[in-house]
């Protein structure tokens, strides 16, 4: 049976069509994935169909119904709910009130026959409510703890909690294994598979091509606003989903040629690096490392390890409580930002939306933001628009960054092209070294691609790269040397050349025992 | 061409949006005015007409105008970077009552050395008073709206003692410090009441927009005000920005409170300020003026008309002056409708974890 319908659905965003006629289909109880590069109008699509958006023209059956909505609300009402990439929880509550919020179960005061609402919430009942319900989709959390103590993983769970109390039908993931650590992802998928086998229907978007192979029954692919294809998953590959989306052959893995760096001068170096977080544990605990000139340096690790923290101390958001960092033989410990960028130390955040950009400003600022008090767009404190407007549209072009008015705000952006900002303004800054965390997620397979020569012909230009990711064959194929990083420390350290994914994985996982049998 | 036609839409979305307001609030006081057995329109007419298309009292509107355009911009630079100095009215005050007391005292000297000296004196004052509340939030972010706004109590209860004791003029027959000396006062010209003051504020304007919109500095308060933790990562220091932004927003609001003295009061007495007050008055127009420099010069202007226009409509009419109060008190009632919910406080970023470490 056909659940959601479209017959030539189109959102036009000014002169731009973001959406051109697509027609749909998403049968009962299947996994459908949609896949297209970053701007094709995949979250268009999906927000459509959540109520976000209004078609321009098309029209949306569910179950055959001719539906329109003018607000989420009444999607759910249909049966469709959306879990967004950014989640819209509220970290201060448990997660049984994040579930009931907005629909709250009143205490009841029961006379005789009759029952009365009282004006306060009854917690007791909400969170037994709640459980039940995450028992019987195997979430393993508990109702009564605080959202804001949750992974990543756990508050994505919460999110769908909110769909299925509200029993939706269809459940829309925007991307939503581009923030979850593999061994999550590997939950998720098991959710996902919960919930097709309750017979649940879902759309998942995302720019794995692995994971779709892996968990869908059938793919669309779009690319600039139209349908391109439809697929059954077993009958395609990774490549020919490269191929539909691009319209050219993607390498799935960069070239990168090995050399010796132990010759070569050492220019950034940590030491003892250690901080505490709020409670006053050091999430951060004695880091070693060092980088040498024209050299990949991979910090791997399970999210929640300390990465966030040792990044936030590199960049100069947050104070060591101990150690040094020295970089070209000066002391950088405890540096500000603006002094880092000064001396030529580039960075690409781990969260775009929060420090890399500001999605209420335009491209153009966003573009020279950190470095706009450089001469080429700034004299005597004067920003200068024509520069601006000229550095601006030739990274846009250098970057292939797909936007739809290069006059808008970055808010106008899909989540990639965001993306691209941020890397387009740091690799465009020369910098001597870049410290880059997860620098492609959420951007799709042709611009990984990119981006990765990027960095390598910046390591060829004899610029270091400190490079910290959660994603596991990027750091492998990048990397010349792989630290890894486990409770606030680094535990072990193997060359990229010839580390091997279980090797890594055991050190991720804290055991030293294997890998150190491996070495000898 | 294109370019031109979305910017110019989003002006005129905006504009729109202020004068919506504006027009609903005209709207209901013009029901009032009927019960007073008036003719609105006949009364929106003498309040235009009167301090807007006659020149005289349009120099007039002008002279009110100076002092609320200045105060309108102080507030706009703070709000604007998501800091709230709520304490405008209070830096006006000092700082007319230190001019009062120093134009008294160095009245020997020459205008033209006493009118900058004590217009920079103002501005000092100003920048004194916001001195505490910066250093306070820049330095252990403590909330500066609470600050500021009970600094404000303070300062009226301080000034209040001063001027009824310590230096009262006591051959005067009200509350009220000596007053300013021939010299400190500042001429009036074209017959009007206008003063060179209304000359300074336009070019404090002119400075004050190429930094909003063209500067660096510009630039960084912006993106303060939208998202703190990016102004952060990308290397704008927040603390020194945020001592900067509440100094100089002092510094406007003390040239306000000097100017206001030099050219209209020429003396300190404890209604120097007005009701509701310049400070106060400066928030309306800053909120007319949607936060844009250009905004809260025809706001302020705007707002002068009705201040001038009141007392004309008192005059020539039977409605009483307070019309013009219920007029402002419903423009700020519906503006703030559609504010509310637009200004954002700047939440503690990640910088401010690093300080506490230190
Ligand atoms: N509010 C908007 N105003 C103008 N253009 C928009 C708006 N929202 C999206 N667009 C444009 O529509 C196109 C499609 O965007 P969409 O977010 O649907 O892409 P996507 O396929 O989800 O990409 P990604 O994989 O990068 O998330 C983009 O070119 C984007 O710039
Ligand atoms: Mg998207």
């Amino acid at each position: 049976m056909e659940i959601i319908k479209t017959i030539g659905l189109t959102k036009k965003f000014g002169d731009f069509i973001a959406n051109d006629n697509i027609d749909l289909i998403v049968e009962k109880g299947e996994i459908k994935a949609i896949v297209g590069e970053n701007g094709a109008g995949k979250s268009t699509l999906m927000n459509m169909l959540y109520g976000l958006l209004k078609p321009t023209a098309g029209e949306i059956f569910i179950r055959g119904e001719n539906v329109h909505f003018d607000s989420p609300n009444d999607a759910i009402n249909k049966g469709i709910g959306m879990v967004h990439q950014h989640f819209k929880l509220v970290p201060s509550l448990t997660i049984s009130e994040n579930v009931m919020l907005g629909i709250e179960i009143d205490k009841k005061i029961i006379v005789g026959k009759h029952s009365f609402s009282m004006p306060s919430i009854d917690h007791k009942r909400e969170s037994k409510v709640v459980q039940a319900l995450i028992d019987r989709f195997q979430f393993g959390l508990n109702a009564t703890d605080v959202v804001k103590n949750l992974s990543i993983g756990a508050k994505q769970k919460v999110e769908i909690l909110k769909m299925l109390y509200r029993n939706v039908e269809i459940v829309i993931f925007d991307e939503p294994t581009a923030v979850l650590t593999p061994q999550e992802i590997e939950a998720f998928f098991k959710t996902m598979r919960e919930l097709k086998q309750q017979g649940k229907s879902i759309i998942l978007i995302t720019h794995k091509l692995q994971e779709v192979m892996e968990v869908s029954d059938s793919v669309t692919v779009i690319k600039q606003g139209k349908i391109i294809g439809n697929r059954i998953t077993k009958d395609t590959s990774n490549k020919e989903l490269a191929r539909m989306m691009i319209g050219r052959e993607v390498l799935l893995r960069v070239e990168k040629h090995y050399q010796d760096y132990s010759e070569k001068p050492i220019i950034y170096e940590v030491n003892n690096l250690s901080t505490k977080n709020h409670e006053g544990i050091n999430v951060v605990n004695g880091i070693n490392f060092f980088l040498r000139e024209g050299e990949i340096l991979g910090i791997a690790g399970v999210e929640g390890n300390g990465q966030t923290e040792l990044l936030d101390l590199l960049t100069g958001l947050l104070k060591s409580t101990s150690g040094t960092v020295r970089f070209l033989g000066k002391d950088i410990t405890n540096e500000w930002p603006d002094t880092l960028r000064l001396e030529k130390i580039a960075f690409i955040p781990e969260d775009r939306y929060e420090q890399g950009l500001c999605t209420d400003m335009s491209i153009g600022e966003n573009i020279i933001a950190g470095y706009h008090g450089n001469l080429d767009v700034c004299k005597n404190g004067i920003l200068i628009s024509k520069k601006i407007a000229e550095k601006r549209n030739r990274l846009i072009k250098n970057y292939d960054i797909r936007v739809s008015d290069c006059e808008g705000k970055v808010s106008s952006l899909s989540g990639g092209n965001a993306q691209k900002i941020i890397i387009s303004r740091e690799f465009d800054a020369d910098p001597l070294l870049l410290i880059a965390a997860q620098p492609t997620r959420g951007v799709d397979i042709g611009a990984i691609e990119f981006i990765h020569q990027s960095l390598l012909n910046i390591q060829k230009n004899g610029k270091s790269i400190l490079l910290i990711s959660s994603e596991l064959s990027e750091i492998m194929s990048l990397a010349d040397r792989i630290a890894v990083i486990y409770k606030g420390q680094i535990i072990g350290e193997v060359s990229g050349k010839d580390a091997s994914r279980e090797e890594i994985g055991y050190l991720m996982a804290g055991i030293l025992e294997r890998s150190h049998e491996n070495e000898s | 061409m294109k370019v031109d036609k979305s910017v110019l839409k989003q002006i005129g979305l905006k504009t729109l949006n202020t004068i919506i307001p504006v027009l609903i609030a005209f709207a209901i006081g013009s029901i009032v005015i009927l019960f007073a057995k008036e003719n609105p329109l006949n009364i929106y007419f003498i309040l235009f007409d009167r301090s807007f298309f006659r020149i005289q009292g349009f120099l007039k509107t002008l002279h009110y105008a100076g002092p609320l355009i200045l105060a309108g911009l102080a507030i706009a630079l703070s709000f604007k970077s998501g800091l709230f100095n709520m304490g405008i009215e209070g830096q006006i005050v000092s700082a007319g009552f230190v001019v009062a007391v120093l134009g008294y005292r160095w009245q020997s000297l020459p205008s033209i050395t006493l009118i900058p000296l004590l217009l920079v004196s103002g501005i000092l004052v100003g920048v004194l008073v916001a001195l505490l509340p910066a250093f306070l939030k820049a330095r252990y972010n403590v909330n500066e709206m609470v600050v500021t706004l009970l600094l404000n109590y303070a300062i009226v209860q301080i000034l209040e003692y001063l001027t009824s004791n310590v230096f009262r003029d006591p051959s005067s027959g009200y509350v009220s410090t000596n007053m300013i000396g021939q010299s400190a006062i500042m001429t009036r010209l074209l017959g009007s009441k206008l003063t060179l003051f209304f000359f300074v504020v336009i070019i404090v304007f002119v400075i004050f927009y190429i930094i909003f919109n063209h500067s660096k500095l510009g630039f960084e308060i912006t993106a303060m005000g939208k998202n703190r933790f990016f102004a952060e990562a990308t290397g704008m220091r927040i603390q020194k920005k945020i001592m900067i932004i509440m100094l100089t927003s002092g510094a406007l609001a003390g040239l306000a409170g000097a100017g206001w003295m030099l050219s209209e009061k020429f003396s300190y007495t404890l209604d120097f300020s007005g009701t509701p007050g310049l400070g106060w008055d400066g928030m309306l127009i800053a909120l007319l003026g949607s936060h844009s420099p250009i905004g809260i010069l025809i706001a302020g202007i705007f707002y002068a008309v009705l201040k001038t226009g009141s007392s004309n409509i008192a005059i020539f009419t039977n409605v009483p002056a307070e019309i013009i109060v219920l007029l402002q008190a419903l423009i700020v009632l519906f503006l703030s409708l559609k504010s509310i919910l637009k200004i954002k406080p700047i939440p503690v970023g990640k910088l401010f974890q690093r300080k506490e470490k230190s």
